[in-house]
Formats: C-alpha cells, structure tokens, sequence
C-alpha cells in the first residue's frame, strides 16, 4: 500500500479514538494535519486525476471530511461546519458514480438543510433540497428539515419547537438550540411590526420565554432599542420611509433640448 | 467506473478551503483554483476579497499566486483596469508568453497603459517619469520577448509607441533584414507617429543605424534627412558618392538628387547645393585661401571620405594649375549635380517630354470657345484658363495664336489672366521665360507700351514659369516691383515673387511685399498678403503676428483674406506648433480670419489625418456662422486626409448630403483635392450626384473636382469617365445652363485633360513626402472663389506622368521596358471628332484611323530611308510606344476600331521617355537582356540607368531640341536628327511669334 495512504489512515485512526474520547482539541489539531495530507492525493477533487488508489483514497477523504463536519458541530463551530460541508460536497456531487453511497450522506446533507434554515438562509436553503433527488427526500434526515422549514414558514412556531422531540439524530440537538433562537428572533420581528407596546406577560408569552428575566436578557442583548416601562414593551416605531428620490426634471429637460439643438445642427 | 468524465462541478470546496487556517491548505486552494478560473470565475468572484486580503497579507508566502487569481476574476469580470494592477502584482507569475485571450489583452493593455504614460510624460517635457516600474518591467519583457522570437514588427511598433527608442534600435539592429525593417519602421512612423518632434526623434534614430549598416542606402538616408531638413548629411553623402572610383556610385548621386528634386523643397535643395564642395583644383576658382596643400587633401579624401570638411565651397585651391583626372571627374560630377539640384534638369526634361507627348485635342476647345456666348466674360475667361490648363508646361500656344481676335475680347483684370496664361503653358520653360514674356513686361521707363492688366499678367506669368525655382528671376520681380506704382502691376508682382521665391523665406524679399502691403490698396494687398505666406511657406515665422496685426488693421476685406490665407501658409506642415496660431485664428471674432485658420489647420496638418485636426474642422463644419467659414473648414479635410484618400469619401459623405449648399460645394473639392488623381469608385459615386446639384456653385465645384479626380483615368478602366466627359460636352454646349456651373465644366475640361494629357495631379511624391509646391498650389487653387486669376496655381500641382531613364550624361538614351497590361488601359483618350455629332467620340470614323495608319506607315517608311525622322506634333502616334510587331502591320493603340478582328495585346513596350499613368506604374517591368539597368527600380520618374555595354555607341531619343518626333528605332544620331528637323540644335521650342491683343 502506498505510504502516503498508510499514513493518512494512521492519523485518522488516531483522530477517531480522539474523536470517540471527545478530545475535541487534539482532533482539531489532527484533522489540520489530516487535510494537509490530503493535498497531496491527486485523485481528489478538484484534480480527479485517475490513480490506482483512486477508490481507496476518495473514501478515506470523504470519511474524514464527513468526520469533520459532525468535529464541527460539536465544537458548535458554524464557520468550520460550512467550510468541511462544502470541501465534502464534491464526493457527493462528482464522485458519486466512482464511490458506494455513503452512510452518514443523508445525514450530513440534513445537517446542513438545518445549518440554513438556523441561520435564516431560506434561498441557499431551497436551492440545496432541489439539488436532492425524489428518493432523498424520503430519507427521516433530509424529511426533518423539510418539514421544520415548512412549520416555520408557515409561522407555526410551536410545531417546529415540538420537533425537538422527533430527533433523527443526536447531532441535531445543537441546531434545535440554534432554531429556537431563530424563531424567537423571527417572532420579535413580527412583534415590532405589529404592536406599538406589549405588556411584559404577552411579551413573554409571545416570545416563548419561561420567566420575565430571560426577556429583560434577551432584550438587552438583541432589541436594545426596545424600551421597557410600566410593564410594557415600547418597540421603536418604524423607522420612516425615506422620502422618495426626486426627478432629475431639469437636467432631463437640458439635455433634451441640447439634443433638439444638435440635432438642427448636423449637416 | 465513470473516472474519466469525472470533473468537479463547483468551486465551492476550494474557496472554502482558503478559510482554512493552514497555510498549505490557502496555498493548495489557490493554486487549485488558479487552474480551474477559466471555469469557476462566477463563483470565485464572490470571494474575491477573500483572495484580495491574501494578497495583502504581509505574511503569506504565495501573495503573486494570489494577485494572479484576483487578476484573472477582474479580466473575466472586465475590469481591465484592476486586472492590470493585479498582474503586475503577481510579478514573474504573469507569463508574457502564455497564449491566452487573458496574457493578450492584459499585454495590449499593459502596453497601453505605459505608451499613455510616457507620451504624457514626453509631451509635459516632464523627465521624472512616474510610471510604475513593474509595468515598464513587463513591457520590456514583451519586448525582449518579441525581439528573440524574430517578430520584429511587433517590436518595433510596441517600442515607437511607447517612446522606446533604445529598443527600436535593438529591433532594428537585430533583425535580419535591417533594410526592410528599416523600410517598415519609415512607414509606421509617418503614418502612425503624429507628433512631429517626436517622429523628427524616431528619423534621426533611423538615420544612425542606416549609416551603421554595412551597406547603407543612400537613397533613403537621404530622405530622411531632407525630411529632418538636414542638408549637411545629404551634402557630405552626395559629395563621398560623387568621389568614389565607381561609375554607378555616381549615378547613384544623382539618382539621389532627382528624387530630393521631386518633393520640390526649394531651401533645403538651396542648402545642399551650397554645402556641396567644389572641386579642389578647378582652375576657375582663384579664391586663396589657406587650404591644406593639394597632395594631402586628396590623400585624405581618398583615404577619410567620412569625415567630409562642410566648408561652403571656400576650400578651393586655385594655385593647383594641372588638374588632377581625379578632380576633373569630381569637377565634371559636381556640375551635373548642381544642375539637377537646381532643379534644372528635371525641369528641362519635363518640358522635352511635355512638348514631345503632347495630346492635348484643340477640338475640345474649339468647341468650347464656339459653344461660349462672346458677351459672357466669365465663360469668355474661363476657356482662356482652359486652354492654359490643357497645354500646362508643353510651350503649345497654337491656340491662341490661331484666334487673337477672339483673345483680344480680353479686357481688364481678363487681359490680365490671358496674359498670366502664357506663363501657365511655358511653365518651367526657364531660360526663355523672359524674352517670351518680353513684349508684355513693363518696360523701364514709365508710361511706356502696354496696359497695366498685360503687364501684371506678364508678371504674374514670370512668377508661374519660375514657380519654386526662381533664383533667376527674382530680382528682376522685385526691380518691377519697386519701380511701379500701379496696384495692378504690384499685384502681378507680387504674386509672381511669391511664387518665384517660393519657401525662401528671404528677408528682403519680404520686406519689399510688406512695402507694397502697407499702401493699404485692396488689390495689391490681397496678392502681397498671399505672396507673403507662399515666400514664408513652413517657416512658422513670427512674421504671422506681424501680418496677423495688421489683417485686424486694414479695412479691406480683400487685404484681410489674402492676409488670412498667407498666415496659414507660414504653417504649412508644422502640425503642433501651430496650434497656438490656429487657435488664435479659429477664435476671431472677423469670420475671414476664422476662414484663414481653416486654411491653417488644413496646410499645418497636411497629409496627416490627425484626428484632432479633423475633429476641429468637422465641428467648424457644422457649428460655424459663416457659410464662408464652413465652406473652408470641409474643404479643408480634403487637405488633412489627402495622403489616405479613401477615407475621405467616407468622412464628407454626410456632409455632401448637407442642406447647405457651401457645405455641399466644399465637401465636393475636398474629394476632389485628397482624391486627386487617383480616379477612387467611391469619390466619383459621390461626387456624381453632386454634378446635377440645383445650386450652380455647387456643380462647379463637383465638375472641377470631377476632373481632379478623373484626371488621366482611360475611360476603359472607368467608364464613368466617358460619360462625365460626355455631360461636360453637354453642359457647355447647352444654352439654358447656368453660367457658374458652364465655367465649372469649361474648367473640368480643361483640368481632365491638362498639360497634354501628361500631367495629374499628385500631393505626395514617391517616397511618401509632400509635395510642397503641389499641395500649395492647390490650397491657392481653392481660392479662385474669390479671385479667379488663381485658377492658375493649380499647374503648381501638376506632376508629369512620365518615365524617363537617363544615363550617365544626363541625356536620355533610348531604352525599352515593358507595360504588362492591356495597352487600352491606359492609353490617351480617344481624340473628338467633328463637334457637330456629339456621338462620333464612340466610333472613330474609318477615314481617321486608315488615315492614321497611312500616315504612320508614312512616316515609317521615310524614316527608313532617310533615317532622319520627321513628324508632326500632332500625329496620333507620336510619343506611343512601338507597337509590338509593327513589321507586318503597325498595331496602333490609338485606332484600335480597325482591329477588331485581332485580339488586343496583353501587354506594350514603352520607349524611353514614355507616359506612365500612376496606375500602369504596378504593371511596369524591365526587360531583363536590355543594354540598360535602372540605378533604383521606380516606375515612373526620373531614374538612372546603368550601362552595361558602355563602349557601344548610344542612341539618344529625346535630345536637347524637344523635337517632335517620337521614337525612332532606326537608331538616327543627334546631329542628324536634329539637322533634319526644323528646330534648331541647341535651343528650346522656339518662342511664339508676339501677338498683342490690345482691344
């Protein structure tokens, strides 16, 4: 066996006892060097170049980029998370007719379905489930995602917080968390929108919070321009709209009798 | 397994992999995608600042590989600009020679970019260059690249435009054909450099490594350095030539001569020819002066011939009283080239060649002057201009001689331009100019003979014969000037000393004009204001303020235009330096100032399509107040584009279409001037509807610019000409039409067929140079609108049509080359028969052609016999070339009607000296076993021809007497000939008898 090979596969071994361990750092520190490695293999994306490891070292590669996406979410690394998904995707994408399916696919893929969804990135979000074959959108990951994203465009919040029990997998918990910020955020949009002031018992109904402390926090973290006074919360009121832009009549009306004239003139 | 069509469908992964902390993994990523931009630059550019602050980042290690990537993104994304900036930031990664759409258009940008900035720089005269070291770096790696790759061209276009005159020298010295390269280069310059210092730069630079060059070529070292207008270089290189052992290094010097000769640059040849050293021991020199001793200057000039002593022909020996052979050859050379310096000789063989081919057809002016109503003075004149025109330089007067009564119809300022006309028809007819005008010229004392119109005229007329080489007879113009006090004599004068003393610039000359300028009289002012300019013709002299002064002085409108017009003159040709006296001009509040500066503009720019200039004109076109002003300013772009004539038809196109007719009538002429000549499709298809115009001027000026343009064009390469020559019949003898545009077509008539069919009209001589005296003329020419006596400027335009091979004696010994086209081509056009059937042009009648033939065969076989040829001038044949086997049967071009049954010759033999329309001059061959062999391989001209059998007897055709006769293939000699015609030996066509026509 190639020695590059044989070396990757060392690290990684060690990465995954790291990994089972949950000694986050060391397998920070591994899967660095792991990737180093991993350029010097041709066969990869984006060369694809053809070798007779090819096979082999595709899926040694998609194994630790899919062990470094589920690394980052249990870091709770969003950054990290999107960077592994996206070197990941090509062995989804291009290599899928060389490689065996594989196992965590779904998985990862929904995974990152929710990352979107979480972060409010509901176009990136729809472009990703049409890239998705029929038989993938069966898979409970991928279904998950789909209907929590339903719930939450619909505006049927209480839906996507029940979800939380429905958990295809336990990676999924750290999203939930996320998403339920998410929804707060989306509901203390409307909330502005809708009422000039709210009192501090609706509020927190309204915004799904256990005890009037954890909105007085909330307020002060993410709506501090939000006034709270006699038991209420004043919201700003909408900004005004900006006067609409003026026509540039006179100039207009310049050039065209500019035009007029030069007209007249040529020859 | 699908591996081979595997390709990765996204760059997602690799610019995810640039956020990676490690720096292998950024480097891999950027390398990655490096090689897939061409695909993925959508997607990269969105993370293009990501890729930017790589770049900046002090510490990474693969900043270049970075700019490079960002570079690309911005070239796919367009912003060339930024693209640019980048690569030059990516330093060596940026690979000069990569054959990508994306290295080529960065280079053309990048060298853009650097010839911007150094032209800006040069132009601010500003020596701290702020261009940014990594572009020039860049640059000069393309150019290095270009020079070791053998693409010379390239090179030397990138360098000239970039001001890189030490790597066009390295171009030049490197190439392996430095002679064509050199050509090249010549060729770039004048047509792509606009700026005149800096092309004055790029020729002396030429002129250095010519003469570094084993083997240079004088021929065209020296016009360089006319154009740099350095005579001493031509001086010192006609004298080395004119020293050498070696026969053909002589007649090469005299080639030289003639050419420099042809772009008619009177004070540069003045220079040259006083720089020229005489001979060191001819014994009629007995100037002592403190020479060196004879023995030791020859040994230096056998030795040194580089280092030639300019001392203006002082350094004369004169002690010396047995000339060294040496010497005497160098003495005899010396004359000869100062003879054709001086312009004499061409002069002289023009005229035998001329007199000799003329074909000009009296029937076409006899019809004229029938057709043309005796009280109309203008039409009366115009066929009297006609006339002038159509016998331009072949001294044929017969008809005015055969109708002085009619001529005598002329009275006043008519008389005065009859007058003027016998110096058009004699024109260059130097020694006897003079007594030839003699019966006309004001006598000494005052009061005497003649009316003051015939006196002027006859002035006017000297200036004419003399026009551009008249050392002779400018004191004599001047001494008339002074002793006179008639406006009408003063304004011959002065003309005639303009043009005698074109382009002298002689202070005194000036100085006797501006004396006739400031007695404030309209008409001798007018012709002063104008024979300033012609004297200060490209001097850029501050004299132009001085006239420019006093054109805001005087009141007279006339004085003023002739003012305005001699400014622009002073400017001729000066391009950049003018500007500030265009601008002034252009900016007056009086609209013949403004008027002048068109001409400014037209005469500062001539000839180099600079944009700027253009631009200008075509605003003052449309924008000006003045129809005057507008009339001028698109006249003036025929001036501007003249030397790439095809463009101009396209740029006046909408103008002729303008609803005002002055615009109408200048776009007219300025095809007619640019495309003078050269009978282009497209000038003839615009000016043909201008020749039905409703506005009479404006058909004037379309039927004269016709005939500019159709001039010696076959109507069996055109027919068109045919049919205009038809409608210019038509015209004249309709008695409804107007009478501006029946002088126009009068004037067309005369211009197609002028100076005996033999002459066009050419702005530009062959080496590319204007034409000084040519494209002065025609600018007066423009003028006639207001002044009709200058319709006679534009015989300062016409250029013979001819080859003539002369051999080491300057004579012209008979010689045959070959016409390789169809002889019908370019022949004559056919003469008018009887006026009364106005179809009879179509079908030569048999009687004509048998009779034609009879008298050739005639004539034939008396010069067989008597071997002593005689002809009339006006035989048909006369001056054509031999026909082909003319044993059996003479196959005369001219009377082709009676041949039908014989398929026409593909080609023609010329004798020595024969026509050679512009266009035969691709079809001209030598033939390869002549006795002959031509010093350079021009087609038309004057050439020298190189003996290959010296010790045989010559034979000489065209001999000091411009007989008449044509070639005589007998092989006749000098003396016989001449004994046998009626002519004397030694003497030019005899003057015409005096005839006065007071009225």
């Amino acid at each position: 066996m190639d020695p590059k090979i044989t070396e990757v596969s060392q690290a990684f071994e060690r990465f995954k006892a790291a990994f089972v361990r949950n000694d986050f750092d060391k397998c920070s520190e591994l899967l660095s060097q792991l990737k180093v490695l991993l350029t010097k293999f041709k066969s990869l994306p984006p060369l694809f170049e053809e070798t007779p490891n090819a096979i082999h070292e595709l899926t040694l590669a998609r194994d630790i980029y899919e062990h470094a996406v589920v690394l980052s979410v249990k870091i709770e690394d969003l950054d990290a998370f999107e960077r592994d998904f996206f070197q990941l995707k090509p062995y989804y994408t291009d290599a899928c007719g060389r490689l065996p399916q594989s196992p965590q696919e779904y998985l990862i893929l929904g995974l990152n379905l929710l990352r979107l969804l979480v972060q409010n990135r509901i176009a990136e979000f729809h472009t990703e489930l049409e890239l998705l074959s029929a038989i993938a959108l069966e898979n409970p990951c991928i279904k998950h995602a789909v209907e929590l994203e339903q719930s939450f465009m619909e505006g049927a919040y209480n839906r996507v917080l029940s979800a939380r029990k429905t958990l295809p997998h336990e990676t999924y918990d750290y999203f939930m968390d996320l998403l339920a910020k998410t929804v707060r955020d989306e509901i203390a949009g409307c909330n502005e929108k809708a009422y000039d002031s709210l009192s501090v018992n609706d509020a927190q109904q309204i915004l799904l919070f256990s005890s009037d402390q954890e909105l007085v926090e909330y307020i002060k973290v993410e709506h501090p321009e939000w006034e709270i006074k006699n038991g209420f919360v004043y919201f700003k009121q909408a900004r005004e709209s900006e006067p609409c832009k003026e026509i540039p009549s006179l100039q207009l009306i310049n050039q065209t009798l500019s035009y007029a004239r030069e007209l007249e003139r040529i020859v | 397994m699908a591996g081979a069509a595997t390709m990765v469908s996204s760059a997602g992964g690799l610019l995810a992999m640039l956020n990676e902390t490690h720096p292998a993994l950024k480097l891999h990523a950027l390398s990655n995608l490096n090689a897939f931009v061409d695909y993925f630059w959508p997607e990269i550019s969105t993370s293009v600042p990501i890729i930017e602050s790589l770049y900046e980042d002090e510490e990474f290690d693969h900043r270049p590989l970075a700019a490079l990537l960002v570079s690309k993104v911005f070239y796919y994304l367009g912003e060339l600009n930024d693209s640019l900036s980048y690569a030059l930031g990516a330093g060596h990664l940026f690979d000069v020679s990569e054959d990508s759409d994306y290295v080529h258009t960065l280079l053309a940008k990048a060298i853009d970019e650097y010839a911007s900035l150094n032209t800006k720089a040069a132009e601010a005269h500003n020596e701290s260059a702020t261009v940014d070291p990594r572009l020039e770096a860049t640059v000069e790696r393309m150019l290095d690249k270009c020079i070791v790759d053998g693409k010379y061209q390239q090179a030397i276009g990138m360098a000239i435009e970039c001001r890189r005159l030490d790597k066009l020298e390295e171009a030049i010295t490197r190439s392996d054909n430095a002679h064509a390269t050199i050509n090249y280069c010549i060729d770039i310059s004048h047509s792509f450099v606009n700026r005149r210092e800096y092309r004055r730069e790029v020729l002396q630079l030429l002129v250095k490594v010519y003469q570094q060059l084993p083997s240079p070529d004088y021929l065209s070292i020296c016009q360089r350095l006319m154009f740099l207008d350095e005579p001493e270089g031509v001086a010192s290189i006609l004298e080395k030539l004119l020293r050498s052992e070696i026969k053909e290094d002589a007649l090469l010097a005299f080639q030289i001569a003639f050419d420099l000769v042809e772009n008619e640059h009177q004070a540069f040849l003045l220079n040259v020819r006083n720089r020229l050293p005489s001979p060191k021991s001819l014994p009629s020199e007995s100037v002592h002066s403190g020479s060196p001793e004879p023995g030791s200057v020859q040994s230096e000039n056998t030795t040194t011939t580089e280092d030639v002593q300019m001392t203006n022909g002082s350094q004369v020996d004169g002690n010396t009283s047995s000339p060294d052979p040496r010497e005497a050859i160098y003495a005899e050379r010396i004359t000869k080239i100062r003879g054709i310096l001086s312009g004499e000789n061409s002069i002289q063989l023009t005229l035998q060649f001329l007199y000799s081919h003329n074909k000009s057809d009296l029937l076409i002016l006899k019809t004229i002057k029938q057709s043309v109503e005796m009280r109309n003075s203008v039409c009366h004149s115009a066929t009297i201009y006609t006339n002038a025109i159509m016998h331009a330089g072949t001294t044929v007067d017969t008809f005015l001689r055969e109708n002085l009564d009619w001529l005598s119809r002329a009275t006043n300022w008519a008389k005065f331009s009859a007058t003027a006309g016998l110096g058009v028809i004699h024109r260059g007819h130097l020694k006897q100019g003079r007594s030839l005008m003699a019966p006309y010229l004001p006598q000494g004392g005052a009061g005497g003979g003649g009316s003051p119109y015939s006196e002027g005229g006859a002035l006017y007329a000297l200036g004419l014969i003399h026009a551009n080489h008249g050392e002779g007879i400018k004191q004599f113009l001047r001494d008339s000037l002074r002793s006179t006090n008639v406006e009408v004599i003063q304004h011959g004068a002065c003309l005639g000393l303009g043009l005698a003393a074109l382009g002298t610039a002689d202070n005194d000359v000036f100085d006797d004009i501006k004396n006739v300028l400031y007695t404030d009289s309209a008409v001798a002012g007018e012709a002063a204001g104008i024979s300033m300019g012609l004297l200060m013709v490209g001097t850029a002299s501050e004299k132009a303020g001085e006239m420019l002064a006093y054109a805001h002085e005087t009141q007279h409108e006339k004085i003023i235009r002739g003012l305005a017009l001699g400014i622009a003159l002073t400017v001729y040709g000066r391009e950049e330096e003018a500007d500030t006296l265009i601008e002034q001009m252009t900016r007056d509040q009086d609209p013949i100032l403004r008027y002048g500066g068109m001409y400014a503009l037209a005469l500062a720019y001539q000839g180099t399509g600079n944009n700027k200039a253009i631009r200008q004109l075509l605003h003052f076109a449309v924008s000006d107040v003045s129809d005057d002003v507008r009339r001028t300013a698109v006249l003036a772009l025929g001036f501007v584009l003249y030397a790439d004539q095809e463009q101009t038809p396209r740029i006046v196109s909408l103008l002729s279409e303008s609803y005002n007719p002055h615009v109408r009538y200048g776009a007219a002429l300025a095809v007619g001037i640019s495309c003078a000549g050269t009978g282009l499709s497209e000038a003839i298809s615009l000016l043909e509807p201008l020749t039905s115009d409703v506005v009479d001027f404006v058909r004037q000026g379309a039927l004269i610019a016709m005939a500019m343009v159709m001039i010696q064009i076959s109507e069996a390469s055109d027919s068109r000409v045919g049919a205009f020559r038809r409608q210019l019949e038509k015209i004249i003898l309709d008695k409804h039409e107007d009478t501006m545009s029946k002088m126009g077509a009068i004037l067309a008539s005369g211009i197609l067929d002028a100076g005996g069919r033999n002459v066009t009209i050419k702005l530009l001589s062959k080496t590319k140079h204007d034409k000084i005296t040519a494209v002065v003329g025609l600018a007066v020419f423009s003028q006639f609108w207001y002044w009709y006596p200058l319709i006679y400027f534009i015989s300062l335009s016409f250029s013979p049509t001819a080859f003539i091979g002369l051999n080491y004696d300057l004579k012209v010994p008979s010689f045959e080359f070959l016409s390789h086209a169809k002889p019908s081509l370019f022949e004559y056009p056919k003469p008018t028969t009887v006026p009364t059937t106005t179809s009879a042009v179509k079908l030569p009648t048999a009687v004509l052609s048998t009779s034609a033939r009879a008298k050739a065969r005639a004539s034939k076989k008396e010069q067989d016999k008597t071997n002593a040829p005689k002809s009339s001038g006006a035989e048909p044949s006369a001056g054509k070339g031999k026909s082909i086997d003319k044993d059996e049967d003479s196959m005369q071009v001219d009377s082709p009607a009676d041949k039908k049954a014989e398929p026409e010759p593909s080609y023609e033999i010329l004798t020595n000296p024969a026509r050679v329309v512009p266009a035969q001059e691709k079809f001209i061959k030598f033939l390869e076993e002549s006795r002959y062999v031509p010093v350079k391989s021009a087609a038309s001209g004057f050439v020298l021809l190189k003996d290959l059998r010296p010790n045989e007897p010559e034979v000489l055709t065209l001999t000091d007497a411009p007989s008449s006769a044509a070639s005589n293939p007998g092989g006749s000699v000098t003396g016989q000939q001449s004994s046998a015609s009626a002519m004397a030996v030694d003497e030019e066509p005899a003057p015409p008898q005096p005839f006065e026509f007071t009225p």
